[in-house]
């Protein structure tokens, strides 16, 4: 988001998710997309039906890779390289869209002269990716009229995720291909409603709506709004809780619905810090096991036992219905929140969500005009929408970007912070599965979806199977200089030699004790996708 | 042979009254959602029975719940261990509203469940219960109950039929339990005469002929009977198959299911039937991880063979009822009627 | 209100009297059914199998390993692969088990009485063919004239049933040949697949009925060198292994194209098996 939002001015996907069933051409990278957005896979499969070309970028042959034209299986952590690569293939070839950048962006010279000063054969190398390969996804993706590109996480969760992202803005801006219907740039969030979380500001530093901090203006509109005096400076991220942030002693937590001693990096440190807090509350469905940490719990009651709404990767906002009546002794989210804020001495009293949805329509200008009884029927809108007169937004920066310009912001090459060396010789990236969702609380205890996918497996590639003795099926020791863990062996060809890949959803199998702490500076994203790690006999 | 009667379109909801005071009723229900689904009535007054949209559900989670107790089993010390019966609770039912396809769904499961090996649980279901049909006047968006060959109109398997003549409904008698409902309620009913009989007809005549689209089911089977299906249409297929199970899961006629063990206690538990479908990789993966089925290349095989070939070989009719619930509910885009027309254009 | 005593998903109790080791995946496990009557009138044909349940664990199809004619107990050999069957390891004499069935169609064993028998095994794949044997040897009417028995195990201290083996070697008409994978110190005996083994026997493709059983990969291989060595397709007769639940041929998990392997099976023909789509001939 941090990438797009310097690059473009606003950091969600451009295009609705059906525009993409009508690309010509679809680059598809760091996304494993039929198992972690089936819905965004079906419309690509159906572009690809009738007549689309498909290029993923993945260092695994994913199930869609498999059904792409063509796999560009780069090593990970190379996608700077390999994108300046197809951008010097299309600047050499005259694929650019001069008119575009002329008119529509600027500081293309920085770029330019970027790109002026790197080898093709060099940058081939870097990525492990044939060089005709690349120029093959170069000249298809220019060549096309209406072309898309699709990024997830392994994009962004890497040291220079921003940096990644800004390269895949300045690919589109470089051939025209965004502010156009079927056309853009388009990254697919990584839970239902992490875009809607985003939008009301659950980032450390934005109110609702991406309203900055500490810009005086927005901070006395909500100074004014909920009559208190509220903070001039950002908050620490996510990481900076569990990990602890220099100068910051944090000692208390409210954790809703996450579950951080399992899904984020370097657990150890993750569990210390979650252990020094002087008070640890946390909502959740199950007695996780971030929730067995805490002084106190509160049972929340879950999606169905609630209304509201959730905002998804294409910015649409839809309803959500409350189909069960909430269990006993739980309550849901807002009714903790309430109830916690009361006693804390600051009266909230919204009786219904449709109340709490009428202050952000106020204080939100993207959902300005957002209200239950327009959301009620059909399918939702997606913001911005300014006011009740406004229909919704399919897709952004038509005619101009949100920022005026869009500027390319060119990147070189940065490694991994931890890249495989004699000791730890193996990569090990980390990703999901489609059964399981995130550290199992929900999956696993449906029967049915445990059986589907009811352990841990590591990816191994023959060659390497073969190099250290190992069997498929075999439980081999996995470590890394942080943390040691047992899991499964599962030898394919998906994975390339040298590279090794597990989930994060089996408590059985933490792989995050192994993963590093390093993140994106920018974005706080920790570097998920790559780190170093050693394979041992049990 | 079938008696034919009249009851008028202002009398039913009076008729289903009386029916109510002694027998459960399940009939599709709109809700407040906009949603009808095959429920029981609670409340007929205030709830809404809706015999113009297709329910969204069958009427098989009545006679196969999706989850049911089999058994309980208790394990108190090593030497001890022990199954009981579950308790089945059943209510004589009478469902009401039952469109062609559902009722020859309910009469493929009868095969299924009763034919070999009687299950007692859908046994002791079936035995308490009684079907009023509805004809259909027209197809929905999705139906194809012509190409399957047991729609838009019912011929036997019901106990009461009824069929919309406009401001009144031709009622007809299948078996004895339908008799005996219009004996009981006789003040509802009128005899039937042949007029109404050819009006019924012209009725069917429309219905068939309002079929947006031809699905050629036969064609599709005939090739299957053939020989096997291009290895690439199951390869395309499996690939866009979602692994939802959705199918398997609306579908009438689906009758696969798992059985697995709810520990309760460490001493005790529930041994649970449910729901489960071929598409699934763990529906064949064996202890030790090999799987006879692949994925990737055949997910979907055994469900389109299943319905469309083997059961026309051992029961003479396709499993597949034309409803068109899987063409509505499939994610992946890979419902029969995408396979049938895949069939057909090799 | 209860339900018939026939329903066909309850359990019967077992009890285990007396459990061997065979090797260390696998033992064979030595039940009486806990209620005498029941017991007494237990029977079943060679090549049948029950649904074993092992508390939390649900079930799991066995092979019936013991023979009819030697009625009052009967065996089940486990080999250890997964929660269940690791878990009826850790049970010892004196614990309970639940059982359903006989299921499966059996063995032909009619048709074996003066044939020319091969028995073909690999592992754990001895236990169907073990019934066969014992039945052979103890009742005249299935009584082949003569019985080879050809066993190939991973290693040396992996081979199973020694005491069958043992007892079998000294019945006329019976001849016994063992192979393992790779050998260890000690081992003078062939070394091989047991595919090799298969050199060793004087086939009379109008006199021989083959029976085989084992893992996947060498049931395919072993039915190819049948046929190829003149064997009519239907006297090549095998058993294979489904994920299994019900057991009475209406969930489908076991489904193998058209046919469902606890009804139709699990003992089929080669010449059965050709009609079909079947993982272990492809």
């Amino acid at each position: 988001m941090a990438g797009l939002a310097t690059t473009f001015g606003s950091g969600a996907m451009t295009n609705s998710i059906n525009e993409i069933e009508r690309a010509e051409v679809i680059l598809v990278s760091g996304s494993n997309t039929t198992e972690a957005h089936p819905q965004i896979a079906r419309r690509m499969l159906d572009a690809v039906d009738r007549g689309a070309k498909l290029i993923v970028i993945d260092p695994r042959r994913t199930p869609l890779a498999t059904m792409a034209h063509l796999h560009l299986a780069l090593r990970p952590g190379t996608d700077i390289p390999l994108l300046n690569g197809m951008m010097k293939v299309i600047i050499d070839e005259n694929l650019a869209d001069d008119l575009f950048i002329e008119m529509r962006t600027e500081n293309y010279h920085a770029l330019r002269d970027l790109l002026n000063r790197l080898d093709l054969e060099e940058l081939a190398a870097t990525t492990g990716v044939g060089l005709n390969l690349i120029r093959q996804a170069a000249q298809l993706y220019a060549r096309a009229q209406k072309a898309v590109i699709c990024y997830c996480l392994g994009i962004t969760q890497h040291v220079c995720g921003t940096d990644n992202v800004q390269t895949i803005a300045n690919l589109a801006m470089l051939t025209g291909h965004v502010e156009k219907e079927n056309t853009g740039v388009d990254p697919l969030r990584g839970q239902n409603n992490v875009q809607g979380a985003c939008d009301m500001g659950a980032l450390p530093n934005v109110f609702p709506s991406y309203q900055q901090v500490d810009n005086p203006e927005y901070r006395e509109k909500f100074e004014q709004a909920w009559g208190v005096k509220l903070p001039a400076k950002p908050g620490i991220r996510l990481v900076g809780m569990t990990h602890g942030e220099p100068g910051v002693t944090l000692r208390g937590m409210y954790i809703m619905g996450e579950n951080p001693m399992l899904s984020d990096p370097v657990l150890e440190l993750v569990q210390e810090n979650l252990k020094n807090l002087e008070f640890l509350a946390v909502a959740d469905l199950f007695l996780t096991e971030t929730a067995q940490l805490a002084d106190v719990v509160f049972p929340a009651a879950t999606f169905a036992e609630k209304t509201g709404t959730f905002t998804n990767s294409e910015r649409r906002v839809q309803m959500v219905r409350q189909a069960i009546p909430v269990q006993p002794d739980c309550r849901t989210d807002g009714a903790i929140i309430m109830e916690l804020s009361r006693r804390l001495g600051y009266e909230m009293a919204y009786d219904s969500p449709a109340e709490i949805m009428e202050e952000i329509a106020l204080l939100a200008p993207i959902y300005g005009g957002m209200h239950h009884d327009r959301l009620e029927t059909g399918w939702g809108m997606q913001w911005p929408c300014w006011d009740r007169q406004h229909p919704g937004t399919p897709f952004l920066h038509k005619y101009y970007f949100t920022r005026g310009k869009g500027r390319f912001i060119p990147a070189g090459h940065i490694s991994p912070a931890e890249v495989p060396d004699d000791e730890y010789p193996l990569l090990l990236m980390t990703g999901r599965i489609y059964h399981q969702y995130h550290t199992g609380t929900m999956t696993r205890r449906s029967h049915t979806l445990h059986r589907e996918n009811p352990e841990a497996l590591l990816q191994l590639n023959p060659a390497d199977a073969d190099r250290f003795l190992v069997r498929n099926g075999e439980t081999v020791r996995l470590a890394s200089r942080r943390g040691t863990i047992e899991v499964k062996a599962e030898i394919t060809e998906a994975v390339a030699a040298g590279a090794v890949y597990t989930t994060f959803h089996f408590p059985e199998a933490p792989i995050n004790l192994l993963t590093i702490g390093a993140k994106d500076e920018k974005a706080g994203c920790p570097e998920y996708k790559v780190c170093a790690v050693r394979i041992d006999k049990v | 042979m079938a008696d034919q009667y009249l009851l008028k379109k202002d009398h039913l909801k009076p008729f289903i009254r009386k029916l109510a005071k002694d027998y459960r009723i399940v009939a599709p229900l709109l809700n407040e959602h906009g949603d009808t689904m095959f429920n029981p009535v609670a409340d007929l007054d205030r709830e809404e029975v809706d015999l113009d949209n297709q329910p969204q559900n069958s009427i098989k989670q009545f006679f196969f719940p999706q989850t049911e107790a089999i058994c309980e089993y208790s394990c108190a010390e090593p030497g001890r261990y022990e199954f009981r019966e579950a308790e089945l609770r059943t209510d004589p039912t009478i469902f009401f509203g039952v469109r062609p396809c559902d009722l020859s769904a309910v009469l493929y499961l009868d095969v299924i469940f009763l034919r070999d090996a009687k299950d007692p649980f859908y046994l002791r279901r079936r035995e308490v219960s009684i079907l009023i049909g509805l004809n259909c006047n027209r197809p929905f968006e999705n139906c194809f109950c012509n190409a399957t060959k047991n729609g838009p109109h019912q011929e036997f398997g019901f106990d009461l039929q009824l069929t919309d003549l406009g401001d009144r409904f031709l009622v007809e008698v299948g078996r004895a339990r339908g008799e005996e409902l219009v004996n009981r309620w006789h003040q509802f009913f009128v005899p039937a005469t042949a007029s109404d009989s050819q009006t019924q007809y012209q009725a069917l005549l429309e219905a068939r002929g309002s079929f947006p689209r031809q699905i050629h089911v036969d064609q599709a089977i005939k090739r299957l009977r053939e020989g096997e299906a291009d290895p690439q249409i199951w390869q395309f297929l499996s690939q866009r198959c979602q692994d939802c199970g959705g199918c398997a899961y609306v579908c009438p006629t689906c009758t696969c299911f798992t059985i697995s063990d709810h520990p309760a206690s460490a001493t005790a538990g529930t041994r649970l039937r449910s729901w489960d479908a071929c598409t699934f990789s763990g529906f064949t993966r064996m202890a030790g991880g090999h799987n006879p089925v692949r994925r990737d290349s055949a997910a979907i095989r055994q469900r389109f063979l299943h319905k469309l070939l083997y059961d026309v070989e051992k029961h003479g009719r396709p499993s597949c009822v034309g409803c068109g619930r899987c063409v509505g509910i499939c994610f992946g885009g890979t419902d029969i009627v995408r396979f049938i027309n895949l069939v057909g254009q090799e | 209100m209860p339900l018939s005593l026939n329903h066909p998903y309850l359990p019967k109790p077992a009890k285990i009297l007396e459990i061997v080791e065979e090797n260390p995946q696998i033992k064979t496990f030595v039940l009486a059914l806990a209620e005498p009557e029941v017991n007494r009138a237990f029977t079943y044909a060679p090549g049948q199998f029950l649904m074993l349940s092992v508390p939390h664990c649900g079930e799991a199809p066995i092979s019936i390993a013991s023979s009819p004619a030697e009625p009052g107990t009967f065996h089940l050999a486990i080999r250890k692969a997964g929660k269940l069957t690791e878990a009826m390891h850790r049970l010892n004499p004196g614990d309970m088990v639940g059982v359903r069935g006989p299921y499966g169609r059996p063995f032909p064993m009619a048709e074996l009485a003066g044939r020319e028998l091969v028995c073909v095994a690999g592992g754990i794949g001895l236990a169907p063919l073990r019934s066969v044997i014992k039945t052979c040897l103890a009742d005249d009417r299935y009584r082949p004239k003569k019985i080879t028995l050809l066993y190939g195990s991973r290693c040396p201290d992996e081979i199973a049933f020694l005491r069958d083996l043992d007892e079998w070697k000294n019945r006329e008409g019976f001849v016994g040949h063992l192979t393992v994978d790779r050998c260890t110190e000690g081992w003078e005996g062939s070394v091989g697949l047991v595919t090799t083994l298969l050199d060793r026997v004087e086939f009379k493709p109008d006199r021989n009925t083959a029976l085989v059983c084992g893992p996947s990969l060498m049931i395919r291989a072993v039915l190819a060198e049948l046929s190829h060595r003149g064997l009519p397709e239907e006297r090549i007769i095998t058993t294979l292994e489904r994920h299994m639940k019900c057991g009475v041929g209406v969930c489908r998990h076991c489904h193998l194209d058209s046919k469902l392997v606890c009804k139709d099976g699990p003992v089929f023909t080669l010449a059965e098996l050709r009609e079909l789509s079947v993982m272990e001939l492809n």
